[in-house]
């Protein structure tokens, strides 16, 4: 259909109501191309769009600028990520929209359900909420928001704290190298800030076994993406850079108790070979007539 | 005759004494009509009319020159003991009566029955096929779980330690504790297999398919068995053995099936007075069929798979109600497992995780194929079957040895003990080794080591080897591409294919199909990271559906099912795209593998000295005849018997025969008519516990006529003869034979061809196939023993050699 908008309104006007509800998914369609590009669009005429309410129109331009807002935090907060802190404000005010818009408080709204969220092919609000219901999700920020999603819930403070006051160390600590000239040489940090990494690993270790006993069978184990990332990123200067964490490796002591265990079973079979009895079979003979003699006589015929 | 069988061996162990042995009887003084070698059983006792019979058809040969021949036999170096080898035949199994006997009391059960009767039958039947599926659901339940959460803290456990000694040092400690702990486990697993039921060992499969072949294998189906297998399954897996337990689903399934289809229990001495009707061989094989599939569709999710492989194993006696009822338990089974594990994972009632293993999902979109995959596809299937040829050529001789050697069931224990703590000890080499680190992303992976990787990542090897296999089956399906090196897989497929080789056999309950799907993931894996490499990351880089490819492959090279197979894996999966590689490559893996030897479990059930008949007769056998195949002389009883005769028959322990030719004779002269009719041991042994005697019969003509009820009610375990007590007077008396007697005993005359005897034999399931003369007298008999003997081997026809096992 290669029809002018304008036209497709029109049309929209004169025909009977029963006929304009089928062509309605054209019809808005054309509104969204006329509506949103106002700037190169401006020769056409500024249509008001017969079926949506003022109350609706309301409600779609502060989802408009929710979702750009919590989009722009979003990727601001990319790296390092800082998501669930910084973003939850919009995020819950555009949930909050999204509800206004799908479940209404009064009896209109359900026509701006019905005409914002349903009555097109696209459905981009839906898709829209969709995305960041998923990207809330999959970050799993939830599980380090209080329960109304408030604030921060206690136990990430406290992660959030003790993650700043261990880079504190780090860097302290660092400076104190510089001057020393050896990048590979970060034993100060090691020895120093040992303390504060070790509770963090540990209570890192603790929100996770909790947060795994609290969901059933491991569904959504992960904790969310703020702690997680927040203890990636502490774990690689850790092991990484300053390659604090040198395990004892005892190879000796292990090749030595393996190769045991290797050879007993060397052992086991030589004895049983050369000691144990073999298990032998009696034969029974079976009652036959000229069985062998006839299998013979083939086999010496044969050869 | 010539071109029937160029070579013929007594036994593969000694062709020298063999040639000695045949030389002899080749000159001996009979020529043609050699003596016949009446068994170590001078004293015998052969009754009248049988060796009339003899006199009457080889007129040449009479007893004392058979006599003569035993005894010179005797001081000569004949190889009656022999080592064990795969050419032999056990004295131990017998035949399961499939055929049923239409004596004059069944008859009369029959006109007593009305139709109405019938049709309740019918329902029973329904009712029983639930109940084994809901039964065999359970099992699976309680297996998964406790293996679940036993593996879990055995796991816990060492990984605790791991890391603990990962920082203090000191990791042989956790080495120690690692192998004592899976030693310890697999000892007690093997000690209930070992001292008290021996039959529970392995997988169960072998066995099964014996009793659907109609073998019947001593303690097969009892719920001692049952009990020992899953308790056994539960420490073998839980002992971290390269083993799992699908297989020995299939075993419980049946043993359930042959349980409740009885309605009783003889272990435990209870008899619920239910499904007495159903106290017979034939309709316990229906079930125990029934059973089967119920296991398999337990085990995999597969519903269809499971009635595939009871028709694949047992097929020779099905109908189609059957198979829908087979169907029917199958349903129930996954149905049960479904809503059981679904309650206990706490998502109640969602009946989407079929199966103890779950393949998991393959996502069609992302993992199709495309036909320039076929070529590549068919290419896996050649490795798989060269793998399993060589899995099986090493645990034959592995099995072998075992027989010979280790037979003792202490060391049988001390054996799977040292294979547990071995397994630890590689699986930890190979972890400690390992360079490979992968970012721990979520909770994948369930045990996650870190050992020397960097704080937040995991040692790769470890989700293979610190994980039950069926966890690492699904993680090398499904782990996105990048999570192992090939490094790491190619030492994971060399360790684990010697370490499953090495384990199967062993005195354990254990199964091999995860395994070898393991094996086979593995090398899959590897072999599609490497093609993604070869062509640079082109469109057929993911290496889950290569994984899969592989481990199809490598278990059809193992085991060589075909159709069934097929169907499971694709069950198991879920996936009905896959169908057409996955058959391809089964067929190919079947293909190359019998090239080289054959299937695991038709060379385990060889091993045993099953005489198991398979599909057809030797092609080359149409020559043998009836005559040559069948034993003769046989024991005789007459219509009307005295007790003594029957009694001194019964409890000759150098011919343990269990059915005997019922002849037309009159007591008092020596003339013999022919063939009235064929009675079991087992009837003649209710018959003289009941005390059916003529002259009592005479005396008190209160007494109750033996209805069929008693001979079913003393199934399946008869009791000894030596049991039975018959006093003097007693043995004096007549017994009549001719109401409880099957009148009309299949027989072949003796011209039949072996081909033709063998297919009515495996055909019908019969136990006892009568040779008659043209004037309808007794020749011979032949038995299953006679028939499973003829076997195409490598030069030809063989004959494989009975002993006492």
């Amino acid at each position: 259909m290669a029809l002018p908008p304008c036209f497709l309104l029109l049309l929209l006007l004169i025909l009977p109501p029963g006929l304009a509800v089928g062509l309605q998914g054209l019809g808005e369609g054309a509104e969204m191309a006329a509506g949103l590009p106002e700037l190169e669009l401006l020769e056409l005429p500024e249509l008001e769009p017969p079926e949506l309410e003022p109350e609706c129109r309301r409600l779609l331009g502060a989802f408009a600028e929710g979702s750009a807002a919590l989009s722009g935090c979003l990727a601001r907060r990319a790296r390092p990520v800082r998501l669930c802190q910084a973003c939850r404000g919009h995020y819950s005010t555009l949930l909050g929209l999204y509800r206004d818009i799908a479940l209404g408080n009064s009896s209109e709204s359900h026509n701006c359900a019905k005409s914002i969220l349903t009555s097109d092919r696209l459905q981009i609000v839906v898709t829209l909420s969709e995305f960041f219901n998923e990207t809330w999700e999959a970050a799993n920020c939830a599980n380090c928001l209080k329960n109304n999603s408030e604030g921060l819930s206690n136990s990430t403070v406290e992660f959030l704290d003790l993650f700043n006051k261990s880079l504190t160390c780090f860097e302290h600590n660092l400076q104190g190298q510089a001057i020393d000239e050896s990048p590979n040489n970060y034993t100060e940090v090691c020895k120093n800030c040992n303390g504060t990494y070790k509770m963090l690993n540990d209570l890192y270790n603790n929100l996770q076994k909790l947060n795994r006993h609290g969901s059933e069978s491991g569904h959504s184990a992960h904790l969310c993406i703020d702690v997680e990332d927040a203890m990636n990123i502490t774990r690689k200067l850790w092991s990484r850079t300053f390659n604090c964490s040198v395990p004892c490796s005892d190879t000796v002591p292990v090749i030595a108790v393996s190769s045991f265990i290797l050879f007993l079973p060397v052992v086991f079979y030589l004895s049983s070979f050369l000691h144990s009895k073999q298990k032998k079979r009696i034969l029974i003979l079976p009652k036959r007539i000229q069985s062998n003699a006839s299998l013979v006589n083939i086999q010496e015929k044969y050869s | 005759m010539a071109n029937v069988a160029k070579k013929v061996s007594w036994s593969g162990r000694d062709p020298r004494d063999d040639d000695d042995d045949d030389d002899e009887d080749g000159d001996g003084p009979a020529g043609e009509s050699t003596p016949l070698l009446n068994g170590t059983g001078h004293g015998a006792r052969q009754f009248t009319p049988s060796s009339l019979l003899r006199t009457g058809q080889l007129s040449n040969v009479d007893l004392n020159e058979d006599v003569r021949e035993l005894e010179t036999e005797l001081p000569r170096p004949y190889p009656n003991e022999i080592p064990h080898n795969e050419k032999l035949l056990s004295l131990k199994y017998e035949s399961l009566d499939y055929d049923n006997s239409e004596n004059q009391l069944f008859l009369e059960e029959e006109r007593r029955i009305n139709h109405a009767a019938f049709r309740t039958v019918e329902i029973k039947r329904w009712v029983i096929c639930a109940m084994i599926g809901i039964l065999t659901g359970l099992v699976a339940c309680f297996i998964d779980i406790v293996v679940e959460n036993l593996a879990g803290l055995k796991y816990r456990v060492v990984k605790d330690n791991i890391d603990k000694f990962t920082e203090k040092g000191g990791l042989s400690f956790s080495l120690l504790l690692w192998a004592t702990l899976n030693a310890s486990v697999v000892m007690v697993g093997s000690v209930i297999v070992a001292f008290i039921e021996p039959v529970a060992a392995g997988s169960g499969i072998p066995q099964i398919k014996c009793y659907l072949n109609g073998v019947k294998i001593p303690h097969v189906v009892r719920l001692k068995t049952l009990v020992i297998k899953v308790c056994g399954v539960i420490l073998s897996v839980v002992g971290g053995l390269a083993v799992g337990k699908e297989g020995p689903m299939i075993h419980s399934g049946a043993v359930i099936a042959a349980g409740i289809s009885q309605g009783r229990s003889t272990s435990l001495k209870r008899d619920f007075k239910i499904f007495e009707y159903f106290r017979r061989d034939t309709e316990k094989r229906d079930f125990v069929s029934a059973g089967a599939a119920a296991g398999v569709s337990a085990a995999f999710g597969a519903p269809v798979g499971g009635v595939l492989f009871s028709l694949e194993e047992g097929a020779s006696f099905w109908n189609q109600f059957l198979t829908w009822r087979i169907f029917f338990a199958s349903m129930i089974s996954t149905f049960t497992l479904n809503s059981v594990l679904s309650v206990y994972h706490g998502n109640a009632w969602d009946l989407s995780s079929p199966g103890l293993i779950n393949f998991g999902r393959f996502d069609n979109e992302k993992m199709g194929y495309t036909i320039q995959e076929i070529p590549i596809f068919i290419f896996m299937g050649v490795v798989g079957g060269i793998l399993g040829a060589l899995f099986n050529a090493l645990n034959y001789w592995l099995t072998m040895f075992r027989i010979r050697y280790i037979h003792r069931p202490c060391l049988q224990v001390i054996e799977a003990m040292l294979v547990a703590a071995v397994t630890a000890a590689v699986g930890f080499v190979m972890i400690y080794c390992s360079r490979d680190c992968q970012p721990i992303q979520g909770s994948t992976v369930a045990y996650p080591l870190q050992l020397f990787c960097a704080d937040g990542e995991y040692n790769s090897m470890a989700t293979a080897f610190f994980n039950t296999p069926e966890k690492s089956v699904v993680n090398l399906f499904h782990d996105p591409p990048g999570s192992y090196n090939p490094m790491t897989l190619g030492m994971f497929t060399l360790m684990y294919f010697f370490l499953a080789c090495w384990t199967y056999g062993l005195t354990v309950s254990a199964g091999v199909f995860i395994p070898s799907l393991l094996i086979g993931a593995a090398w899959g894996r590897l072999f599609g990271i490497s093609l993604s490499y070869l062509t640079k990351g082109s469109i057929w880089a993911d290496p889950g559906k290569y994984a899969l490819m592989g481990a199809a492959a490598q278990l059809g090279g193992i085991v060589r099912m075909t159709l069934s197979l097929t169907v499971i894996m694709m069950e198991a999966t879920g996936n009905v795209t896959y169908g057409f590689p996955i058959m391809l490559v089964l067929m190919t893996a079947k293909i190359v593998g019998d090239y080289f030897v054959e299937g695991l479990y038709d060379m385990h059930i060889q091993l045993q000295s099953v005489p198991f008949l398979h599909w057809e007769a030797p092609v080359t056998s149409h020559s043998l005849t009836a005559r040559e195949v069948m034993s003769t002389p046989v024991t005789c009883l007459r219509r009307i018997e005295r007790v003594g005769t029957v009694v001194d028959i019964l409890s000759d322990t150098s011919s343990n025969h269990n059915g005997f030719p019922v002849v037309e004779s009159n007591p008092n002269s020596t003339q013999v008519a022919g063939l009235r009719g064929l009675i079991l041991r087992s009837q003649l042994i209710v018959l003289l516990k009941h005390k059916v005697f003529v002259e009592r019969a005479n005396l008190s003509l209160v007494q109750r006529r033996l209805k069929l009820k008693d001979f079913r009610d003393a199934y399946p375990r008869f009791p000894p003869i030596q049991s039975i007590h018959v006093s003097q007077d007693e043995r004096e008396c007549m017994i009549d034979l001719s109401e409880f007697m099957n009148p009309s005993p299949y027989t072949v005359p003796q011209e039949a061809s072996l081909p033709r005897v063998f297919k009515l034999f495996r055909a019908l399931g019969l136990r006892h196939l009568v040779v008659v003369d043209n004037r309808n007298e007794v020749v011979g008999m032949v038995t299953r023993k006679d028939l499973a003997r003829y076997r195409l081997g490598k030069e030809g026809l063989e004959e494989l050699s009975l002993a006492q096992t």
